[in-house]
């Protein structure tokens, strides 16, 4: 196998000018930063441009060669949340499609239980959500931050960070630069699984429990069979949320995205259920390509690209300390992931931790008592809130192992039998399907789990 | 329908022939591991065994994509696993396929 592996590699080429932007590191100002900000993610870019709005002289450092060089795929991004941050920023960053159409499927191996929702009224001004790759979202704010002063540089490595005591006083850059950068704050916003934060005894070591692996891949199809297998008009795309099957057993998600023209199917669960299973999550991905309701979607498509990321989705119990002396972390690497919500809670934290950087550089206070202002914001917005009112939901999932897959069988279990006509008596088929049901799945547990479930979804 | 090659083939890397980001500390380790789950949780296939007592694990760590679940997932926490140096490893660019 990994001789038959080996060989791959292909000859690197990038053919877009994509980081000549960048400045070379010899013309790098020297002297101390106000702030370095590492990653230059959603988090990372916004926090950079908003402390450099404030007029503070901001380092953005990115380990990719060109912001979004490290992430596959697209996401939806929530309109209102975007807007308020960047106004009208749906005339400036190329979008691929706006969301008119929710839906959620709840799979078994051959039927589908789905519920959807399309409007135009999602597709009016102030709008609702568009469906973004990745790539162009990433790059519009690092070249929104550039032009805002920030300093970027791209291909540079921040292996750790630098202390003087306990405070936080710059970071060091792998080979072959090996340099570091001093700066009175130091952003951390270096995604989910943030080494350099565990590197520096900030945070622990996240759980296998509560981070989740997601394989995806964008598939290219033509926009014209996109929009009619989907039954989509021009410009308006679908979200398709995927339960039950796609993950095998286990709790987990799996999602499908438009864009203009391809789509992105994604699948995952927590890294935990991975391991226990010994699934592998490329075969995860295609078996669920193979299932009968999803092939002819996915028919003629051509792969694009395939990848993978880690989510935190421990919640609102397993966000870390993330305020320490001279030190914020932002985004992912926060863990600040709720349900489907990450990329705009990532971008809001960038805009906290930048208003917290700029009082701290007007008072001259780096402490963490300072920049504790940033963890206060958030605890006032939305984020946390939200998040606190999803804090079971990562228990839950973790306490009932066949929550997503025993009630997605339940529920199809009852679909099948009221769509199914038979010659008994109604009376005595309701019969038969309750009695069906609770053979799976015993009245008093099925009520123990309906009321837990209850509790915890607010 | 496409395999773990396509997949792979499907992205472009700039392999470090000098420094390998993903390790293993201790082969001796990993032989009295009864669940190797790195051998299947990696979404690249970086790992590999061929169940001879006597061979390590190999680990093709130029196709990797850098998603770091190999160190979360060992139950002996025996992998390092830090992101590639300068601009190598994986880079996606979102670019049509030529055909």
């Amino acid at each position: 196998m990994i001789k038959k592996l080996n060989p791959l590699q292909r000859p690197y080429k990038i053919s877009r000018q994509l980081d000549t932007e960048a400045p070379s590191p010899q013309t790098l100002p020297s002297g101390k930063f106000d702030a370095v900000v590492v990653g230059a993610g959603p988090a990372g870019s916004t926090a950079a441009y908003f402390m450099a709005r404030q007029g503070m002289k901001v380092l953005l450092v990115e380990r990719g060669c060109f912001p979004g060089a490290k992430v596959c795929g697209g996401v939806s991004i929530i309109a209102e949340h975007t807007h308020k941050l960047f106004p009208n920023f749906w005339d400036e960053v190329e979008w691929e499609r706006m969301v008119t159409d929710q839906a959620f499927w709840w799979m078994t191996e051959d039927s589908v239980l789905s519920t959807r929702f399309q409007s135009k009224r999602l597709a009016a001004a102030p709008y609702n959500r568009f469906a973004i790759k990745r790539i162009h979202l990433y790059q519009w704010l690092a070249k929104k931050a550039v032009t805002a002063g920030v300093i970027l540089v791209n291909s540079h490595h921040a292996a750790e960070l630098l202390f003087e005591g306990k405070q936080a006083t710059g970071i060091k850059i792998a080979e072959p630069h090996n340099t570091s950068y001093l700066a009175d704050i130091i952003v951390l916003a270096d995604g989910a699984n943030s080494l350099l934060a565990e590197k520096a005894n900030l945070i622990q070591r996240v759980s296998p429990l509560t981070m989740s692996l997601y394989v995806k891949e964008t598939i290219a199809l033509p926009a014209k069979t996109i929009e009619e297998r989907f039954h989509l008009a021009p410009n308006e795309g679908t979200i398709i949320g995927l339960y039950g099957y796609p993950t095998a057993g286990m709790n987990g998600t799996g999602s499908i995205h438009t864009f203009k023209n391809s789509l992105s199917l994604n699948v995952g669960m927590s890294v935990s259920d991975f391991s226990r299973s010994g699934i592998r999550p490329y075969e995860l991905l295609e078996r669920l390509k193979e299932h009968p309701h999803l092939k002819p979607l996915l028919a003629d498509g051509k792969l694009l690209e395939y990848g993978s990321a880690l989510i935190p989705e421990g919640g609102y119990h397993c966000i870390p300390e993330i305020v320490h002396p001279g030190v914020m972390i932002i985004g992912d690497a926060a863990g600040l992931v709720n349900g489907v919500h990450g990329v705009n809670l990532a971008m809001w934290s960038g805009f906290f931790s930048a208003k917290a950087a700029y009082a701290a550089k007007i008072a001259r206070d780096f402490s963490a008592k300072k920049l504790s202002l940033y963890r206060t914001l958030l605890n006032e917005s939305f984020v946390i809130q939200d998040m606190k009112a999803n804090a079971g939901i990562a228990k839950l999932q973790i306490d009932i192992p066949y929550l997503f897959d025993l009630y997605t069988r339940m529920a199809n279990e009852a679909a099948f039998q009221v769509a199914k006509v038979y010659t008994m008596p109604k009376i005595a088929k309701r019969k038969f399907i309750f009695q069906k049901l609770i053979s799976m799945q015993p009245l008093g547990k099925l009520l123990k789990d309906s009321w837990r479930v209850l509790k915890v979804v607010k | 329908m496409s395999t773990l090659q396509e997949k792979i083939n499907s992205l472009y890397f700039k392999p470090d022939d000098s420094w390998q980001h993903v390790i293993i500390r201790d082969q001796k380790l990993c032989k009295d591991c009864s669940a190797n789950p790195c051998l299947t949780i990696c979404p690249a296939g970086v790992f590999g065994w061929n169940y001879a007592v006597t061979a390590p694990i190999g680990i093709a760590y130029k196709q990797c994509i850098e998603c770091g679940a190999c160190r979360l997932a060992c139950p002996c926490k025996n992998i390092d696993f830090f992101y590639p140096k300068s601009s190598y490893g994986v880079i996606y660019t979102e670019e049509q396929p030529t055909s």
